[in-house]
């Protein structure tokens, strides 16, 4: 039998139905996409830009846009029909946007509208998505800065140890968050051995910040003018930061001393610094503040306390994070129980130090720290 | 922590009374106050601290931010009504040379 041709009439809905086919295969396979699409690339503009275009596909649009609002803008109600379509969805989080489609072809009609609502609403979750990724990614980059600040600022705090002969130096501070106002820092010379003691207030970062400029005013201060003792160099710190403190609304209490070997005389300049003790042969007495802490009046005027030591003494300046730290009943650890533990000169230095936060953890039992906690000592050892 | 305002119109004077312990966790509602009151020219006030029975360096410092406020502008910010606590904290900072005290 020979082939014979089908007729023309009979090849038409073949191509149809092909061309419907190839047509359906588009449609699944950019729902396909669609549904894949979720916010894997998480950036907003390019999840956004591929769910619009496989939303195109399915709804044969001739445009398609999506237009992110403000929850308090007023915006068009949602309306289809016609060759334009404008679907308003809601987020969760209560965001809006509005879906925009154009279509020549054909009017959108009810049959749309699911379609319509389902690519509006997975735009907008990926543009929510993109939004928490990137508010969650600002967070991180602002925790790393943050957390890599305080550490540079506590790691103004020296390392080293004085090791002017006939004394022993302790230091410690532990802050109450990742960095603290609570400072020390030494210098010396083959006859001196110069401190500064101070507490910012506040507490964290910024208080972290002042506390690296008040060191680096001390070892300005002891380079420039240390020939003119402890008063001298603490009116100079004064001098130096007054202003960026008042700016800052802190102030920092501050202790500058000296003790000077070949003659035995420690001289203090003590700016609202509290508690400073001084014990001598077994008892212990408070060294008060000649002038108000550095940041609250200009100008100020500290007054030197002289005192002569001998081998034994010891001299102990603590933050009032380690007196005020509270027990489980609230009740500090305060400056007599400081002052008993004080008197003991029976354990070196540095054992000394250490076993006096242990009993200020013991103390404090679940109630936690809530202030920056700082001990130095300065013992008296004599000639060795 | 209590906090509680009254008004003087006839000497534009604002007494703030503060009760219990005025710490870095009260810190918000005092200098909101002390925002408020200087925002709306108010640059006398007294901070009656007769129920305060600690404060700290946090606290301190909020004083002397709104004392400096209120002198920069003319006034000034007193401290009234001190209890024994808070005396020996302002004595052993020597805070009680930088405020008027009353």
């Amino acid at each position: 039998m020979a082939d014979t041709a089908p007729p023309a009439d009979a090849i038409s809905p073949l191509i149809s139905l092909t061309s419907a086919l190839v047509e359906a295969n588009d449609q699944i396979l950019a729902l396909y996409d669609l549904a894949t699409i979720s916010t894997d690339s998480l950036k907003e503009s390019e999840s956004v830009d591929r769910i619009l275009a496989q939303g195109r596909k399915l709804l044969r649009a001739d445009e398609l846009r999506l237009v992110a609002e403000d929850a308090e803008r007023s915006s068009p109600q949602s309306s289809i029909g016609g060759t334009t379509a404008v679907v308003r969805v809601e987020h969760q989080s209560g965001d809006h946007a509005t879906l925009i489609a154009k279509r020549q072809a054909e009017p959108f009609g009810t049959a749309d509208k699911k379609l319509l609502n389902a690519v509006a609403h997975m735009a907008l979750s990926a543009v929510h998505t993109a939004r928490l990724h990137s508010e969650a990614l600002t967070q991180a980059v602002m925790a790393r800065d943050h957390a890599m600040a305080s550490e540079l600022a506590q790691r103004s705090l020296p390392k080293w140890r004085p090791s002017l002969e006939g004394t022993a130096v302790y230091a410690r501070t532990d802050p109450a968050r990742t960095a603290g106002g609570d400072l020390y820092s030494f210098a010396e010379t083959d006859d001196w051995l110069d401190f500064v003691v101070g507490d910012v207030s506040g507490k964290g970062l910024p208080a972290a910040m002042m506390m690296s400029n008040v060191i680096m005013a001390f070892n300005n201060a002891f380079q420039r003018h240390r020939d003119d003792g402890p008063a001298a160099m603490l009116r100079t710190i004064d001098h130096w930061l007054y202003e960026s403190l008042s700016d800052a609304a802190l102030f920092v209490t501050i202790v500058v001393g000296r003790y000077e070997r070949s003659t035995g005389k420690l001289a203090i300049a003590n700016a609202g610094h509290s508690p400073v003790v001084f014990v001598q042969q077994g008892k212990a007495r408070p060294l008060p503040a000649s002038c108000p802490p550095v940041g609250v009046l200009e100008g100020i005027e500290p007054v030197e306390t002289q005192l002569q030591v001998q081998p034994g003494d010891r001299l102990a300046i603590c933050s009032d994070g380690f007196t005020e730290q509270e027990n489980n009943a609230g009740q500090m650890f305060g400056d007599e129980r400081l002052e008993s533990f004080l008197v003991d000169r029976s354990t070196a230095t540095d054992d000394f130090g250490e076993m006096l936060f242990r009993q200020l953890e013991t103390y404090a039992g679940t109630a936690g720290q809530t202030d920056d906690r700082t001990l130095f000592l300065l013992d008296f050892t004599g000639t060795a | 922590m209590k906090l509680d305002t009254t008004h003087n119109d006839a000497t534009n004077t604002s007494t703030v009374s503060l009760e219990g312990r005025f710490d870095a966790h009260e810190l918000d509602p005092f200098r909101d106050k002390i925002d408020l009151l200087t925002e709306s020219g108010v640059f006398n006030i007294n901070v009656d601290l007769g129920g305060v029975e600690f404060l700290d360096s946090t606290a301190l410092a909020e004083l002397v931010r709104g004392m400096k406020r209120c002198r920069e502008n003319g006034g000034d910010l007193v401290l009234t009504s001190l209890s024994d606590p808070v005396r020996v904290i302002l004595e052993l900072t020597k805070l009680d040379a930088a405020f008027t005290i009353a």
